[in-house]
């Protein structure tokens, strides 16, 4: 690879390096395993750069990201049993005991936290990819290699199973 | 519209993957259909509250640097295969440095600023990332102030402060005696969760204060102020509001 590859992959590709590892953390619920994932998917990116034909490098590597979890969860063996998600202490709604807006967001955080990994992967990387990275329909299709039908199906299913989870349900439309 | 296609067609509308007559016919159906809009108010409730919770992780320092490192190597055509898988991962951290390095003289020169203060802050950078190599923290390993700060004692030209920040969330790690900037610092370290916040101090040209300033570079953040004849510079790949949450606990404290 000449200088001028190498510095086009540092502008263009290592940028992308927070997501590459939110989506391997995600994916592998593990941040050693997430580290060392990323790291192999940077230097796969930087072996298979002449095949990158312009797009949108964050889905390039982020796909490369996800092929490599798989690749290594196949090889570590890691079991697929998802997080049995437990139901946290219902909050207070009532004026006297209101927890103030800091705690009520970290119970927030750890709520959909928990609803997240308790997906599917298939379910859960779907999610992952459209709420965290903000990935279009096509662009999602294509780091999971499914149709954009098959996108649109997961999603679906895994947005009813977080309405349950987070005990969502909307009485009045307004 | 039957209700059946209008919610087959839900998610797309929420996600902004419909064209604008698809999102139309859509909205004038949930107008009338009590239904159907409340099953699009709850998918719209859980994205929302999903989106806005869902954690964003940031690539930890010594992990960016060992992927700068390996790909400067992996790169490098006199580096064959079987040697690259011998070197140890802080060997590439000191690649990765360099490139930083590098990359941050090429920003110097077509950048064509202030060429004292960007090499501040490319010394500082460079001094940062290596501080996290393993046994490069610290000289002196304590979450005690009383065995740090004497410790600097002697080997530097300035005593900096050493707040105990410990119920702030910002325990005391240790300290170390580095050579920046031409001259050798003393530098306090704290951590925060998995990042770390190295403070350095130099002797200051001006008695007087100055309030906190910060920049970034790197995907690095950079806080700077002057205090008590001493100008301090805390170091860390922290986001910048936590940063400023730290130097004004740390001038509060001393
Ligand atoms: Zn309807």
């Amino acid at each position: 690879m000449n200088e001028g590859d190498l510095q086009r992959f540092e502008r263009v590709v290592l940028p992308h390096l927070d997501d590459a590892y939110t989506l391997a953390r995600y994916l592998l619920r593990d941040e050693h395993d997430a580290q060392d994932v990323v790291q192999e998917a940077s230097l796969r990116a930087l072996r298979y750069f002449d095949g990158y034909s312009g797009g949108d490098a964050r889905a390039w590597l982020l796909a490369i990201v996800r092929n490599c979890s798989l690749t290594w969860r196949k090889r570590r063996r890691v079991d697929d049993r998802t997080v049995p998600f437990e139901d946290t202490a219902p909050i207070s709604t009532s004026d006297a005991d209101a927890p103030d807006a800091a705690v009520v967001h970290a119970s927030e955080q750890a709520r959909v936290q928990q609803a997240i990994a308790s997906l599917p992967d298939e379910f859960r990387e779907v999610i992952v990819l459209r709420e965290v990275q903000d990935l279009s329909y096509r662009e999602i299709g294509d780091v999971v290699g499914v149709p954009i039908g098959t996108v649109m199906s997961r999603l679906a299913r895994a947005r009813k199973r977080l309405a349950v989870l987070l005990q969502i349900d909307a009485r009045e439309a307004s | 519209m039957q209700c059946d296609s209008c919610q087959a067609a839900l998610e797309a509308r929420l996600d902004g993957e419909l064209s604008m007559d698809e999102a139309r016919e859509i909205d004038r159906h949930l107008a009338i259909c009590p239904a159907c809009a409340r099953q699009f108010a709850t998918l719209d409730e859980t994205r929302r509250l999903v989106s806005e919770n869902a954690m964003r992780y940031n690539a930890p320092d010594v992990l960016k640097a060992r992927i700068r490192g390996a790909v400067a190597r992996a790169a490098s055509p006199t580096v064959t295969a079987s040697t690259r898988k011998t070197l140890r991962w802080w060997r590439e951290i000191a690649a990765g440095v360099a490139i930083a390095i590098v990359s941050s003289g090429i920003t110097l020169v077509t950048a064509n600023r202030s060429a004292v203060r960007y090499s501040a802050e490319d010394e500082l950078l460079a001094s940062h990332v290596r501080s996290l190599m393993p046994g490069h923290l610290t000289d002196v390993l304590s979450t005690e102030q009383h065995t740090v700060k004497p410790w600097f004692n002697g080997r530097v030209d300035v005593s900096p402060a050493v707040p105990n920040l410990d119920t702030a969330g910002f325990p005391l790690i240790g300290g170390r005696a580095d050579y920046v900037r031409g001259r050798v610092v003393p530098v306090v370290v704290y951590g925060r969760r998995q990042h770390m916040i190295n403070v350095y101090a130099w002797p200051s040209s001006s008695p007087g204060g100055s309030p906190p300033n910060d920049l970034s570079r790197n995907g690095y953040h950079f806080v700077t102020w002057r205090s008590g004849g001493i100008e301090y510079w805390a170091v860390s790949d922290l986001n910048v509001a936590e940063l400023h949450t730290f130097v004004a606990m740390f001038t509060a404290a001393h």
